[in-house]
């Protein structure tokens, strides 16, 4: 009876329903496809037209099932997470990073910008900018008094009522208020009057200088030259910058493809070979580690507050996860301090005088211990969740059979909860794996050899392709990316061999 | 020292062996979990609001910090703009990752152990070397849809999304996978269409993990700092996370009593999450829905 | 069950609707209405925002112009080079001199151009500090600066040497009076610019400089042996030495220890004072004591500065608030009190002085001190020096920890 009515109401509310997410899918495509048409953006509206009726196909079609219920989150995770790792990693083959950002036509403006300066011995004005005829002009006056007007052409001696050194007035002119000017902003800094040497600019909307860009480029030689001195920087577009006959580099620089070098860089840059494998083995550890002491205390904590007659409950539960539910930075310092040798709760409350994040075994050993603390409230809840799962029936069939409460959990609750949690531990491995801020904010990966300060006892990986990533002259994202790379292909491959294993316990329901 | 009588011991010994251990568990777990936090507890109620490592309790007792928090910050505005982030993704992405998750658990089709391998791997990905791009991404987005641009707090919420499928997903699989596969059978063999199947027969079988999911996609969301600081400026978009850093960032000592004092009401709307999913999690649904 | 599931697809559908109708709905983030003339946008971290933003609302409401000035918490450097590249960055920055290298070579700040009567107002070391490439790239607002702070109920008179200090600590630690002789923050990684004065005083240096006054990045003195001589007398300070420093006391808890009364000495700058104040600890400000018979234990000297973005979309109007608004005295006086370090105004400063007295020994304890390179190079001698500190005070041997030092950061220079 009851199933009947389900499928009555189903039959009619399912495809209402249906109707009701494609129409509201259609609506708002249409609305964000209006600015793209205002703004011409034809590629971008063909992505958007194709993923629509991709949408409607899977939608309207019988087939593909699958695709159903993969699609709405699948769309979200390609254009916010695969679309931007990709090109990031993609980053790894050019030189990208701090002084090499942009392209050579914005460091060659760069370069240019940076080296106006006012010409030697010439005139300041104070500055009203005004229109004439919409146009913009410049009504300047000088340290005599002098007053004129710039345009296009260069200065012309004008009148016009002069107060406190202000143009307060001007017949035929419309003077412009800061606000209105700031709209004109563009045109105000494309605007100069030319002069004999340089050309009167705004420094700000009330002061004018003669000024010229003392190096400017030259397409011909491909080459940057100081106006003053003559000498030349000539484009080295292989690194993406400009260098002088005697070694000397402008800092402006630019973006440009390197091919594998980054790659090859990781390989032969003794700093990371040297300590590859120990820093691996120890990311291993760590990650392997902490996935199971929190596993274990969390599943634990889980079965000891999993039975119904337990009084306060709930109360243990809430206060279990409170190390969870508190911001993880901040807690992350505290830790740090609890380790603190001199002034430390840990070394004051047990007697010690351990100088925790001072030697490797201790420093290691403490950071395990912070990741337990945080990350156990996380395996309890889901441990918690997966046994109140577990049919009562299969465990209660168990009971009958006379087994002993252990020989319940590892025969029953033990095989189901794996299979359950299988997918999940592999997935904290892999989190734990890059857990940078477990590291970064607490040993800061040290600590470090006095003879080799490049790489610290509990140095994961990524905390140490950050470092060398930004800790020289400016961040080298190219480099990190390469770093980056090859740490995803181990990870990759250590989850593919992890997850083959899991495949057996998958298939015992399948 | 009196001994005592025999069948009380017994009683004790019974009560130890079903319950006591486990209260013991739960008093030794609850000790570790409070001890850090006990510090956050003393520095909020600390007028000076230094952090001193060496004392547990707290050396003076003032409101003082929770009161300049309402009165110099934004913090009022900063706390529902979090709950209202954090409930919208943490509800949404449990909704895109339970579809993704029933896909990948029931339906065998080509690509499938290829897509959960890529599902985690696109998590490795390191963070800070990607946000560059999202940079660029969602200036781009912003240029059409100022809405969701940068300084949006629609557009980190889309961001968030894009990652709901990665461990959600992972998890709520595995769940499914326990959920034995005879209880859909029967439905569609009792006419019910995927979907119905889905919505009315998985649904209510996972509601302990849905539960846990959308608890830790609430926690997971309203303590994340890297990229909605990239996103969140002007002062009244701002989430807990960035504005309780912003706090301490420059210099910690000044003003780490009033962090401390944010960081323990940021802990109120989780709990308050928590208690209100715990029926979900702790009640015997399964056992009903399978005989239902 | 009926209903659960109803409960669930209406919450889903609720929270789609409300995220589909972001593009109507007004963002949390919009704020007053937007004035006529267009919008400043300002980027600092959040204490300076926090003093800027009445200025700035006023500068607008006067000029017709939206001033928005927003916090950026953390990383506000690295945001705004990202930000400047892709166009969505702000007019304005606020930030450190010793950024100056970083965002020239991003292209992501212009020169600008102060005629020599504005340049005259502020004091020279500020204007040498924002100079770069011989072009001044800011308007200097803050100058800031270590020097000793003393508990003077336990320290009634300056020592006159650090060998004094020394003395006097430890006379004060035997007496059970305090815990720590001094308070020199150091901690697992070592600081760099907090061990900097220690080190030139014991006749150490970073770089050397060229004849017109440039760091030269070639001449690296990290591993010169000056510079061992100078880690040995640290090291006789370190923890199997005296025991004056150690890698206990971190940036979080140097200032607390001198606050809570376990120390005598503090070294630190104007950022301390706020918290001394609020302890009640009664203090007096000394320039760095050096070592006996030593050079001058010169601290770095740093300048808080505005930047004009070289992208921004209202360069002009940016550039007018930096040189026309900045460089008047009530506005580095108001920043001033908001965060009270010396202003970099010659004519603000004088005002500052007279309720103020730290003022002057702050600028006392800085006089002489090395202007914080902006160099790219520096960015490479952080890490490493810090490190090799650490590891020195800690008891590791300094030749070749030294050695090891200038290795990393010479191939850092030269990646």
């Amino acid at each position: 009876m009851k199933t009947t009515t389900q499928r009555e109401g189903g039959s009619l509310a399912g495809p209402t329903i249906k109707i009701a997410l494609l129409g509201a899918g259609l609506a708002l495509a249409i609305a964000a496809a209006l600015p793209l048409v205002g703004a011409h953006a034809w590629g971008w509206l063909a992505v958007l037209a194709a993923t629509t009726a991709l949408l409607f196909y899977i939608y309207l079609t019988p087939r593909h099932i699958a695709a159903k219920y993969l699609v709405p989150g699948t769309i979200f995770l390609l254009a916010f997470q695969v679309v931007p790792v990709l090109y990031t990693a993609s980053t790894a083959f050019t030189n990208y990073g701090d002084g090499h950002r942009g392209s050579k036509a914005e460091a060659i403006i760069a370069v240019q910008g940076a080296s106006v300066k006012q010409v030697p011995g010439s005139m300041e004005y104070d500055l009203a900018v005004a229109t004439r005829e919409g146009a913009i002009v410049f009504l300047l006056v000088d340290k005599t008094g002098a007053t004129f007007v710039g345009d296009g052409d260069g200065l012309h001696p004008a009148q016009f009522t002069v107060a406190g050194g202000k143009v307060v007035e001007a017949d035929g002119y419309t003077l412009l208020s800061l606000g209105e000017a700031n709209l004109r902003n563009d045109d105000i800094l494309a605007f100069s009057v030319p002069t004999g040497e340089g050309a009167v600019r705004a420094s700000g909307l009330t002061r004018a200088y003669n000024g010229q860009a003392t190096q400017f480029y030259d397409g011909g030689c491909d080459c940057v030259t100081d106006r003053g001195t003559g000498k030349q920087w000539t484009a080295d577009n292989d690194a993406g910058g400009f260098v002088a006959a005697d070694g000397e580099r402008l800092p402006q620089g630019w973006k440009v493809s390197v091919g594998f070098s980054n790659f090859t860089r990781v390989l032969t840059d003794s700093r990371i070979s040297g300590h590859f494998l120990q820093t691996l083995l120890w990311n291993f550890a760590f990650a392997i580690g902490s996935v199971l002491v929190t596993f274990g205390l969390g599943l634990g904590c889980a079965i000891a507050l999993n039975a119904d007659r337990l009084r306060g409950r709930s109360v243990y539960r809430v206060l279990l996860v409170l190390p969870y539910a508190m911001p993880g930075f901040a807690m992350l310092l505290v830790w740090r301090d609890l380790f603190n040798q001199q002034f430390g709760l840990i070394n004051r409350l047990f007697g010690l005088d351990v100088d925790w994040f001072g030697q490797p075994a201790t420093a290691r050993l403490a950071v395990i211990l912070v990741q337990l603390w945080m990350g156990y409230p996380y395996m309890f809840l889901v441990a918690t969740g997966a046994l109140q799962a577990i049919p009562k029936e299969m465990t209660e069939a168990a009971t009958i059979d006379g087994a002993s409460m252990w020989q319940r959990f590892k025969q029953v609750t033990l095989p189901l909860l794996l299979v359950a949690l299988t997918p999940l531990l592999i997935a904290s491995f892999a989190f734990n794996f890059n857990n940078f801020n477990a590291i970064y904010l607490t040993t800061e990966g040290g600590p470090f050899p006095p003879d080799d300060s490049s790489v610290g006892a509990t140095d994961l990986l990524i905390t140490y392709t950050y470092r060398l990533a930004f800790g020289g002259s400016g961040a080298q994202f190219g480099f990190a990316a390469a770093i980056s790379v090859y740490i995803f292909a181990i990870v990759a491959l250590v989850s593919v061999i992890g997850f083959r294993r899991s495949r057996k316990q998958e298939e015992v329901y399948s | 020292m009196s001994v005592p009588k025999r069948s009380e011991r017994a009683g004790v010994g019974k009560w130890m062996r079903q319950m006591g251990w486990r209260h013991l568990a739960g008093i030794a777990a609850v000790v570790f979990s409070l001890f850090p936090i006990v510090f956050v507890v003393s520095a909020a109620f600390n007028p000076v609001g230094s952090l001193s490592s060496t004392e547990l309790y707290p050396t003076g007792a003032s409101t003082a910090n929770f009161i300049d928090l309402f009165t110099r910050t934004a913090f009022s505005r900063w706390y529902v703009n979090s709950v209202v982030i954090a409930l919208t993704a943490s509800a949404v992405g449990v909704f895109l990752s339970v579809l993704a998750a029933y896909a990948f658990s029931r339906m065998r089709f080509a690509g499938r152990r290829v897509g959960l391998m890529a599902l985690l791997l696109i998590q490795m990905f390191p963070q800070f070397l990607a946000v560059v791009t999202i940079y660029l991404l969602f200036a781009g987005i912003g240029d059409f849809y100022p809405s969701f641009g940068l300084d949006s707090p629609w557009g980190l919420m889309l961001l968030y999304l894009g990652g709901a499928l990665g461990v959600g997903t992972w998890l709520m699989k595995g769940f499914l996978d326990t959920v034995p596969r005879e209880l859909d059978e029967s439905a569609v063999m009792d006419g019910a269409t995927h979907a119905q199947t889905f919505f009315r027969i998985t649904l209510p079988l996972i509601a302990p993990i849905l539960a846990v999911t959308a608890l830790l996609g609430f926690i997971g969301t309203i303590n994340e700092v890297l990229l909605a600081n990239v996103f969140l400026r002007s002062d009244d978009s701002k989430t807990l996370a960035v504005g309780l850093y912003g706090l301490i960032a420059g210099q910690r000592n000044a003003n780490f009593g009033m962090f401390c004092a944010g960081s323990l009401l940021t802990a109120i709307p989780t709990v308050l999450v928590f208690q209100s999913l715990q029926r979900y999690i702790v009640s015997g649904l399964t056992a009903g829905a399978v005989k239902g | 069950m009926r209903i659960r599931i109803t409960g669930v697809v209406t919450l889903a559908a609720l929270s789609l609707a409300l995220t589909a109708c972001g593009s109507d709905a007004t963002p949390a983030s919009s704020t007053a209405s937007k004035a006529a003339g267009g919008t400043l946008t300002i980027w600092a971290d959040d204490q300076r925002s926090a003093a800027l933003k009445p200025f700035a609302e006023k500068f607008g409401k006067d000029n017709g112009v939206t001033v928005e000035v927003q916090a950026i918490s953390k990383d506000l450097q690295t945001n705004f080079v990202t930000a400047s590249q892709s166009g969505k960055g702000p007019d304005i920055v606020v930030g450190a001199h010793d950024w100056i290298g970083n965002l020239v070579q991003n292209g992501a700040i212009d020169p600008v151009q102060l005629p020599d009567a504005q340049k005259s107002a502020f004091a020279e070391v500020a204007v040498k500090a924002v100079t770069f490439n011989g072009q001044l790239y800011g308007v200097p607002y803050a100058i800031e600066n270590l020097a000793l702070i003393r508990n003077t109920d336990l320290a009634p008179t300056a020592p006159a040497s650090i060998e004094d200090l020394v003395k006097a600590g430890q006379t004060l630690k035997t007496a059970g009076k305090v815990t720590n002789i001094m308070s020199l923050q150091v901690g697992t990684t070592g600081d760099a610019y907090h061990a900097y004065p220690l080190y030139a005083s014991a006749g150490g240096y970073l770089f050397g400089q060229k004849a017109n006054g440039d760091y030269d990045p070639a001449d690296l003195g990290v591993d010169k042996p000056a510079s061992v001589e100078a880690f040995k007398k640290i090291a006789a300070l370190g923890e199997k030495g005296s025991g004056a420093l150690t890698r206990s006391i971190t940036g979080d808890n140097a200032i607390p220890t001198f606050t809570g009364g376990k120390t005598a000495f503090l070294i630190s700058g104007p950022w301390a004072v706020a918290d001394i104040k609020k302890a009640g600890v009664k203090y007096d400000i000394t320039p760095i004591p050096a070592f006996a018979g030593g050079k001058p234990a010169q601290p770095f000297v740093g300048v808080q500065a505005f930047y004009v973005a070289s992208k921004g979309k209202s360069k002009a109007l940016a550039n007018e608030f930096i040189t026309n608004y900045l460089t008047k005295p009530d506005l580095q006086v108001a920043l001033y009190q908001a965060n009270p370090r010396p202003p970099a105004l010659v004519a603000a400063l004088d005002q500052v002085k007279g309720s103020d007295a730290d003022i002057q020994k702050w600028l006392d304890a800085g006089k002489g001190g090395a202007v914080l390179p902006a160099i790219p190079a520096m960015a490479a001698v952080w890490d490493p020096f810090g490190k090799a500190e650490a590891a020195i005070i800690g008891g590791a041997d300094v030749q070749t920890t030294l050695a090891a030092a200038g290795k990393a950061i010479t191939e850092a220079i030269n990646k």
